[in-house]
């Protein structure tokens, strides 16, 4: 349509007096030639750089999108993530706090356990050792008294056997008789 | 072999009893036993007369007092003790005397498996015992 018009008038203008174009040295055939390689050139640009061009730009704003979306979904997984980590981490400690107290009162138990133990052992030994003593020191008790008995028994026999004389036998024997004869 | 021993006891004990007369050991019934063992031989006839010559000995242990003593100890006391022993076994018991200075004093009687003792040396035996 501006096309025309503008032809159009370029003929007025040329009619009447050397124009513009005639002053200018225009030609409307190179003119229309110009305009139809234009469009031809726009056309093939159009089909082959701008169609394409805004299809990719298109297409890059929805994958952008896609990963502006994706990335916000990351984030909030991330979020929950660490809420999560966090939990678990909480109850990790707490898990951890448990087993370190039970640890330290099993520990407290045991050593507790191996204490009393320890000290009973050691009372049986020394009771042990005490009924060892006293049995020992009985014994030899036992024993001196048997010496010193046995001892006493052989100093007065060899006493008696030196200082008893036939009369004193005698005596002994007549006394041992009636003893004998009373049986 | 426990059977034999048993026939050798059962033979020994019966020679035994023929030799006894009134509860006492007859020696002309002793000398017979031997006379009739030496003639008819019977089986084991050593390990019979051994039986027998121990069941005589104690039966003569039975009927004699062994009274050992340190000292001088006259007759009229070892005839009481006999007298006495006789007495309490119920059966005549003769005495034996032998001197043992190892009682120091006193005296120690022996019949069969009996033994009655006063002596320094029991005394001071039982002394030492006791403590």
């Amino acid at each position: 349509m501006m096309l025309s018009l503008f032809l159009a008038a370029a003929v007025e203008s040329h009619a009447a007096e050397p124009g513009l174009a005639e002053k200018f040295g225009l030609e409307p055939k190179y003119i229309i030639i110009q305009a139809v390689s234009f469009l031809i050139v726009l056309a093939v640009l159009y089909k082959f750089g701008i169609k394409p061009t805004i299809a990719a730009m298109d297409e890059r704003a929805v994958k952008i999108g896609a990963g502006l979306k994706y990335a916000e979904e990351m984030q909030a997984k991330l979020a929950a993530a660490q809420q999560e980590s966090a939990a678990l981490v909480k109850k990790s400690q707490v898990e951890a706090t448990r087993i370190i107290d039970d640890a330290r009162k099993s520990a407290k138990d045991f050593t507790d356990k191996q204490t009393q133990e320890a000290a009973g052992r050691a009372n049986d030994i020394l009771t042990k050792a005490q009924q060892a003593i006293e049995l020992e020191h009985k014994k030899m008790l036992a024993d001196a008294r048997s010496e010193i008995a046995r001892l006493v028994v052989t100093t007065t026999e060899r006493v008696l056997a030196k200082k008893l004389t036939d009369a004193d036998r005698a005596a002994y024997n007549d006394a041992a008789s009636r003893e004998l004869t009373s049986v | 072999m426990a059977s034999g021993k048993k026939q050798i006891q059962l033979l020994a004990r019966q020679f035994y009893k023929l030799s006894v007369v009134d509860g006492v050991l007859s020696t002309d019934r002793v000398a017979g036993v031997l006379e009739y063992i030496e003639k008819h031989r019977p089986a084991n006839t050593l390990a019979v007369l051994k039986a027998y010559q121990r069941l005589v000995a104690a039966e003569f242990a039975r009927g004699q007092a062994v009274v050992e003593h340190a000292g001088f100890l006259n007759a009229s006391a070892l005839d009481a003790i006999a007298a006495a022993l006789s007495k309490k076994y119920s059966r005549p018991v003769s005495w034996v005397a032998k001197p043992n200075p190892t009682l120091l004093a006193g005296l120690r009687v022996r019949v069969g498996d009996d033994t009655f003792e006063s002596s320094v040396a029991g005394q001071l035996g039982a002394l030492a015992a006791a403590v």
